[in-house]
């Protein structure tokens, strides 16, 4: 039982986790080297794509144009990007300038030589074996591919996050200690008390037996 | 335009009944706090007409009424969303 107990305690845990290392941004500096359109049918992954651009998203078909950036790391490791609206539905970034940025980012591609390096705020995974990518979010050209981007928005979410489960953690234990507890020990008396006399009827019984053996 | 409609109604719709639950648990912990008030201080009188009296001030205090920002707070935070992902 205790086994059962504590995989589904970290499974739990373990979707939070993902969920939120899924949506929430992170910033990577990279140097673009192309950007492009094409056509993607989307089959098991859909769940990894955002939607249509803001304003077409009632349009009812199984594959679209997705705008693309390629770019490398500074350590010389291939990223690719998409480039989606998120629009209003989730993650909820109401990202709807996905047009703009790729214009953006077509005036940041650089050469190997002489490298550009941007920061890239973005969520979502690069999975090779189910064809995802991360949506960019924003960019914005850095000096060196030693710059570090501190993180704001995910310091003060998770941290404001902690403090939600903390205060309905904290309330649901009280609630329990002055609630349900004094039931459950209520019930646990009882039962005791139940099993006690069923024992002692059972030990006069058997001393009543012992009676007959002499 | 049909989407962002959307999004608003099942926000608001979200945001009504974070408001009444808000507002049930908020009154309750302030009762709880009165009769622990009655108990600590050991008034005399009548224990009830002291409750309700802390209950009506406290139907007429900010600090209710702070609860209506379950109503703006997300409202503004999608607008600073916006505002900061695309026009920035």
């Amino acid at each position: 039982m205790t086994y059962v107990k504590w995989i589904l305690i970290l499974l739990f845990w373990g979707t939070i986790g993902a969920v939120l290392h899924y949506t929430l941004p992170q910033y990577d500096i990279v140097r673009v080297v192309n950007t492009e359109v094409r056509r993607v049918d989307f089959g098991e992954n859909s769940l990894f794509w955002a939607q249509q651009d803001a304003g077409q998203e009632g349009a009812v078909s199984q594959n679209r144009d997705v705008r693309f950036v390629e770019a490398f790391r500074g350590n010389g490791r291939t990223i690719v990007y998409r480039n989606e609206d998120t629009g209003w539905g989730w993650p909820p970034y109401f990202k709807l300038d996905s047009s703009n940025l790729q214009a953006e980012f077509r005036d940041l591609i650089s050469t190997k030589e002489n490298p550009q390096w941007v920061a890239i705020r973005h969520y979502g995974w690069r999975n090779e074996f189910m064809s995802i990518f991360p949506n960019a979010v924003s960019v914005k050209p850095v000096d060196s591919v030693d710059h570090r981007v501190i993180n704001w928005f995910n310091i003060v979410f998770l941290t404001l996050l902690a403090a939600l489960f903390w205060a309905v953690w904290v309330r649901w234990r009280r609630f329990r200690a002055a609630k349900i507890d004094p039931v459950m020990e209520d019930v646990s008396d009882s039962l005791d008390a139940a099993g006690d006399a069923i024992s002692e009827r059972r030990g006069r019984f058997s001393k009543w037996l012992d009676s007959w053996r002499g | 335009m049909m989407p962002p409609i959307r999004l608003m109604f099942m926000l608001l719709i979200v945001q009504a009944i974070a408001y009444v639950v808000l507002s049930l648990y908020s009154r309750s912990v302030r009762k709880g706090k009165l009769e622990a008030a009655w108990e600590e201080e050991q008034l005399t009188g009548d224990r009830d007409a002291f409750i309700q009296k802390g209950l009506k001030d406290y139907d007429g205090s900010i600090r209710r009424k702070l609860i209506l920002a379950v109503f703006i707070v997300p409202q503004l935070a999608i607008g600073v969303l916006i505002y900061v992902t695309n026009f920035m």
